[in-house]
């Protein structure tokens, strides 16, 4: 056969335009083929949906599971395009991903933190104010949803980082140190918080104060603005698997515990008892004033992200937090609303 | 001077200027891409946002240090864990080169612990040395240990043997063998060998400086990457970086000075 160059050229570009008409097809299709999904491996109804496979079949695809070790990864893999969905991301990378205008939108919550992240303080170092913390180690994962309280909890009790020294450790290496007793006070989560609490530790509570204070906490659900645009009914279809698992552990608790417990690789009881320490918000909650709000009258949650990315600002961990009204366009209740009705 | 000298002088210059031709390409390129807007400031921040930055940290530091005070510990963390396990290394590799039964002995271990991630047992050097400097410096230490022993055997086993023979034949004892010997053949392995030892402990400071952080550029660099500020990032890359030519050029300057023979046998 002749091929000349040129009609080898517009060989390939009838074929390049083959390919890329049969992609525009498959755009417009309702299902996408593969889902890229972030997630933290922990013991919430979230991994019911998953280890059930509720996710795959309610949105209808494949989907590609990536395990993230801070809410910063799930930011910068957003950035990057190479994750569809961040499950469960803190409300302080939210903000601060908010404000870096990483385009994603917020589209759900999973839990308000409340007392499932709180200070834990070794009895031997005699804390029993908030003054006697001078002088004293606290660790705390930085970046973190902890992190963001424990500067409020300094913050709001008049203590700088010269009164206290704040070490970034991870929650292993947390429990390492305490029990060397190399720490006086960690703000942390569980399982490294279950373990400090195990070995001298006892809780000092701030999350109460806190909260009342605006230093509220939360797990959010992300999706990248692109993907939801695309795939909406999709997004929906991720929503309704997470509802679905919500209402097993709050009809079923004992079932629904032993999936997570399976999943995160802990004994039933443990996941149990660290699940009830997390208020999982519902639904219909969710889509009321006091957190996201409705399309149209963005809650009050919306006012904390802008909060939340203030006090990073003076933290100098991220440049500039825009208006509030970057924060209420970045959420969208569209995709809950639609997933709580059906 | 004679032709070929000028010949490679000229050569010499051309060569600078390639180097210069490179960075003022990239200079350019950055300059270019940057100021379009075809890349997000959060991945590749632009000259302007990028001095911002070490202007910011200059003055205002970073999370209640200065900039200074990151650089000086991070050095100290360098210097300290390199020259200890670099020594400790040399000594070690001397005797393994010499001696087999002390070879034997060491270099299962030393060969296990080589290629060993450093973030593999970093939860164990806390529970084993706190969360001061200490564990920072023993995993430098560590790193550096084995990088530096292997150079220093390899030097001993290629000392010639007819020159050891030559000196015994002469009457030299066995420690004279080694001191006069064995120990300045080997001399240009061992620095060969500590200047890739102090650039994996170069490279090790970062997951060092987790341990227990808030101090030290190679934290600055991973808590700024955090909340993707490239611009706190790019700033202690750069330092860092330079930081790294300059200990590498202060190392190659002491082995011109104390080894100017290599390589001329």
């Amino acid at each position: 056969m002749d091929l000349t160059r040129r009609s080898f050229l517009r060989l390939t570009a009838a074929a390049a335009g083959g390919t890329l008409a049969v992609r525009g097809r498959a755009a417009r299709a309702a299902a996408p083929e593969k889902i890229n999904v972030a997630f933290f491996l922990e013991t919430k109804p979230t991994m019911i949906a998953k280890g059930e496979g509720w996710f795959e079949e309610m949105t209808k695809a494949r989907i590609s599971w990536s395990e993230a070790g801070s809410g910063a990864e799930i930011n910068t893999g957003m950035a990057a395009g190479s994750f569809d969905f961040g499950l469960a991301i803190g409300s302080s990378p939210t903000a601060a991903g908010i404000s870096q205008n990483i385009p994603y939108q917020l589209i759900g919550m999973v839990d308000n933190i409340g007392p499932a992240e709180d200070m834990i303080v070794r009895k031997a170092a005699n804390i029993k104010s908030p003054a006697d913390f001078k002088g004293k180690k606290v660790a705390t994962p930085f970046g973190s949803t902890s992190h963001f309280r424990l500067l409020g909890f300094l913050r709001t009790n008049r203590l700088t980082e010269k009164d206290v020294t704040v070490l970034d450790m991870k929650p292993d290496a947390e429990v390492a140190a305490w029990q060397r007793g190399d720490i006086d006070a960690a703000y942390v989560w569980s399982p490294a918080k279950a373990k400090m609490l195990e070995a001298g530790g006892v809780r000092f509570p701030t999350s109460k104060a806190l909260d009342a204070a605006g230093y509220v906490i939360a797990d959010l659900i992300v999706v990248r603005t692109a993907f939801a645009q695309q795939y909406p009914d999709a997004v929906v279809g991720f929503l309704r698997a997470y509802r679905k698992a919500l209402e097993l552990w709050k009809t079923k608790p004992a079932e629904a515990a032993a999936i997570v417990a399976k999943q995160a690789g802990v004994a039933p009881e443990v996941a149990k008892s660290e699940m009830e320490e997390y208020d999982f918000v519902p639904f219909d909650a969710q889509l009321s004033p006091t957190w996201l709000g409705t399309p149209g009258t963005p809650g009050k949650f919306t006012e904390v992200l802008k909060r939340t990315a203030d006090f990073l600002v003076e933290q100098k961990s991220i440049r500039s937090a825009p208006a509030l009204a970057a924060f209420q366009k970045a959420t969208n209740t569209t995709y809950l609303q639609q997933a709580a009705r059906g | 001077m004679s032709p070929p000298g000028r010949a490679r002088g000229w050569g010499r210059l051309g060569d600078r200027w390639v180097t210069v031709g490179v960075l003022a390409l990239f200079g350019a390129a950055w300059v270019a891409v940057t100021r379009s807007g075809w890349v997000n400031d959060l991945f590749l921040p632009g000259p302007g946002l990028l001095w911002d930055g070490f202007v910011d940290l200059v003055e205002n530091g970073y999370k209640s240090r200065s900039l200074w005070e990151h650089g000086a510990l991070s050095l100290k963390r360098v210097l300290l864990g390199f020259a200890t396990g670099a020594a400790v290394g040399t000594l070690l590799g001397l005797a393994m080169g010499y001696n087999r039964k002390i070879e034997a002995f060491f270099d299962p271990l030393v060969e296990f612990f080589r290629p060993l991630p450093q973030l593999a047992y970093l939860v164990l050097l806390i529970v084993w040395f706190g969360i001061g400097d200490r564990a920072q410096i023993v995993l430098l230490f560590l790193t550096a240990l084995p990088v530096s022993s292997v150079a220093a055997m390899d030097g001993v086993k290629s000392v010639s043997i007819q020159r050891v023979q030559a000196a015994r034949s002469l009457g030299a004892s066995g420690w004279q063998v080694f001191r006069h010997v064995v120990f300045p053949s080997a001399l240009p392995e061992i620095f060969t060998g500590a200047r890739l030892a102090i650039g994996v402990v170069y490279a090790t400071l970062i997951a060092a400086e987790i341990i227990a952080g808030s101090t030290g550029l190679g934290w600055m660099i991973l808590d700024a990457g955090r909340f993707l500020r490239s611009e706190y990032v790019f700033v202690g890359i750069v330092l860092l970086g330079l930081l790294g030519l300059l200990l590498d050029r202060l190392l190659l300057g002491i082995e011109l000075r104390v080894v100017h023979w290599a390589g001329r046998d």
